[in-house]
């Protein structure tokens, strides 16, 4: 059952996924799978950084710039 | 239309030359990702942060362009195109930083980038700027990031390298296009790298996965490929691209035992000699009477030169071969300027050769280099004394680029010159000033000479006479 659901999910994300048309590029099935290996940690390590500096910030201390943006919303959102 | 030969892997358009203007088409397939960065306020937002080059549509009917157009854009111009292996390590990691701010800026657009190529940055002065406006794809939920492997590869194994091994390797990018296989730079990289989550994750453990799966799309369907790939969630992918700027940002490339301030006082005297030779070029400049746009300062070392140049041209490509000296420039460049000046990294007894499909992708230093003038100071003895180039090669080098010519000629007498014979055979008897007028007298009309007080040295202003011109 567990291999069904599995089997299920998996051809929902393939016909979900419609991103093909735009890309050119071959993302290297190593690179692609990678990502899914780092995407639980990195998430995991930019969510408690986010909390460290709320909570430091209730001492006064002001969060570092993000090196990505100063006004990209921490939560992904626009 | 020249539709440029380093435009064709993206079928989303391509880029072209109409009456000297770069203008890029955007193909029909791509009008809704072109329509969707233009109205989510994404284009607004990269271009008013300075991020992306600005462009206007055209309709002028006089540009012809190719079949299946939805829109022509005439982008601002970039005064001078460098590629990857001519920049230093800021420049190269400035641009890396852009590219990765863009693609987290996209994100909030629901966009993201469909590719990273190193390419996709040119440098207006010290400034990056993103050049593709093609690049951006509707952002697909739960989609990895496409562009991941080709980051890493123009990106993060170059600057890796560079602070880790030796700032040279980044020229391994003149024979790797498509950027340093990460394998490659895997087993280059010392062992203490493995020890930095960032570089471990993203370099080593992404080389071996590569490797891993190297053969999965020959053994497996499209569909258990697909059935593979990993659903990541848009704040997963945030973090991906937060966590690639740390590691990025976290590279340092110092020259051994040499601080940049330090560096600076060694290398920006202000001798009377100095002084002189400025107020000479100064002279040389003003007495030009045609209107100089582009300048070429060749062995510029920290660019004290080119900032005096600067103020009599619209702008100063800036070059040297000691990485050391470009580095400093950019940073100085970037703290306060002046904007009109582009360092760049330049063996010109090597220059850049054409690289890619039909040597036509990257073009050759020699064929981007055209210009109003050359400054080649303290540069002759290095061409024709350490690389034994013959005076007359030297002259018509300099003849190609540019038709005026400010050279300074260093003698045998010069301590410089005296350091480069005393380990080998003096096989230069024509190596002297009269010798040096003679055989560039053959190519170009000298126009003003003028010695720099308190050395040996002569300054020279040429103009290319009309025999080199017809030549």
């Amino acid at each position: 059952m567990p291999r069904l659901l599995a089997i299920v999910f998996a051809f929902s994300c393939a016909t979900l996924v419609s991103g093909k048309a735009f890309a050119y590029l071959d993302p290297g099935t190593g690179s692609m799978i990678l990502q899914g290996v780092i995407a639980g940690v990195a998430l995991a390590w930019f969510t408690i950084k986010i909390y460290w500096y709320k909570l430091t910030s209730l001492f006064g201390k002001k969060p570092p710039e993000s090196l990505l943006d100063d006004d990209v919303n921490t939560d992904g959102e626009a | 239309m020249n539709r440029l030969s380093a435009s064709f892997r993206d079928p989303s358009g391509f880029v072209f030359s109409h009456d000297g203007f770069i203008y890029r088409q955007v193909n029909t397939r791509y009008a809704s990702e072109y329509e969707q960065l233009m109205t989510s306020g994404l284009y607004d937002a990269l271009t008013e942060k300075q991020w992306l080059i600005r462009h206007e549509a055209v309709q002028d009917p006089s540009v012809s362009a190719g079949p299946d157009a939805y829109k022509l854009l005439r982008p601002e111009q970039i005064p001078y195109i460098s590629y990857p292996y001519e920049w230093c390590f800021s420049q190269l990691k400035d641009a890396a930083l852009l590219t990765l701010k863009i693609a987290a800026k996209a994100l909030q657009h629901d966009m993201i980038l469909k590719d990273a190529s190193a390419y996709n940055v040119q440098f207006v002065g010290s400034r990056p700027l993103f050049i593709d406006t093609l690049s951006f794809a509707p952002y697909v939920e739960g989609e990895p990031w496409i562009a991941y492997r080709q980051f890493c590869q123009h990106f993060l194994a170059p600057l890796a390298l560079m602070a880790h091994v030796d700032v040279s390797v980044a020229k391994l990018l003149v024979t790797q296009i498509d950027g340093i296989p990460l394998h490659i730079a895997s087993r280059l990289l010392p062992l203490k790298t493995r020890l930095k989550s960032g570089l471990f994750s993203h370099l080593h453990l992404h080389a071996k996965t590569q490797q891993r799966f190297a053969d999965f799309a020959k053994e497996t369907t499209a569909n258990q490929v697909e059935s593979r790939k990993p659903r990541i969630s848009k704040k997963a992918l945030r973090a991906i691209l937060e966590s690639l700027a740390v590691t990025i940002n976290t590279l340092q490339w110092r020259p051994p035992k040499t601080e940049w301030g330090e560096y600076y006082a060694h290398t920006n005297y202000s001798s009377d000699a100095a002084d002189d030779k400025a107020n000479v070029l100064r002279q040389f400049l003003e007495s030009i009477a045609s209107p100089l746009n582009t300048i070429h300062d060749l062995g510029a070392n920290t660019g004290v030169y080119s900032e005096v140049a600067a103020a009599h041209c619209v702008y100063v490509v800036s070059q040297d071969i000691d990485p050391i000296a470009v580095e400093a420039q950019y940073q100085k460049r970037r703290a306060t300027g002046p904007n009109n000046i582009l360092p760049l990294l330049q063996d010109v007894t090597a220059p850049s050769p054409a690289i890619g499909w039909r040597n036509a992708e990257r073009d050759a230093f020699t064929k981007r280099a055209h210009c109003d003038a050359v400054l080649a100071l303290a540069l002759v003895h290095h061409l024709a004394i350490s690389n034994n180039t013959p005076l007359a090669d030297i002259a018509a080098f300099f003849a190609d680029l540019a038709p005026y010519l400010i050279i300074e000629f260093v003698p045998k007498s010069d301590s410089q010159v005296a350091r480069l014979l005393a380990t080998r055979e003096d096989i230069f008897p024509d190596y002297t000033e009269s010798g040096f007028e003679r055989i560039f007298g053959e190519m170009f009309d000298i126009e003003q000479k003028q010695t720099v007080s308190g050395s040996d040295r002569t300054l020279y202003l040429m103009k290319r006479s009309l025999n080199a011109d017809n030549s």
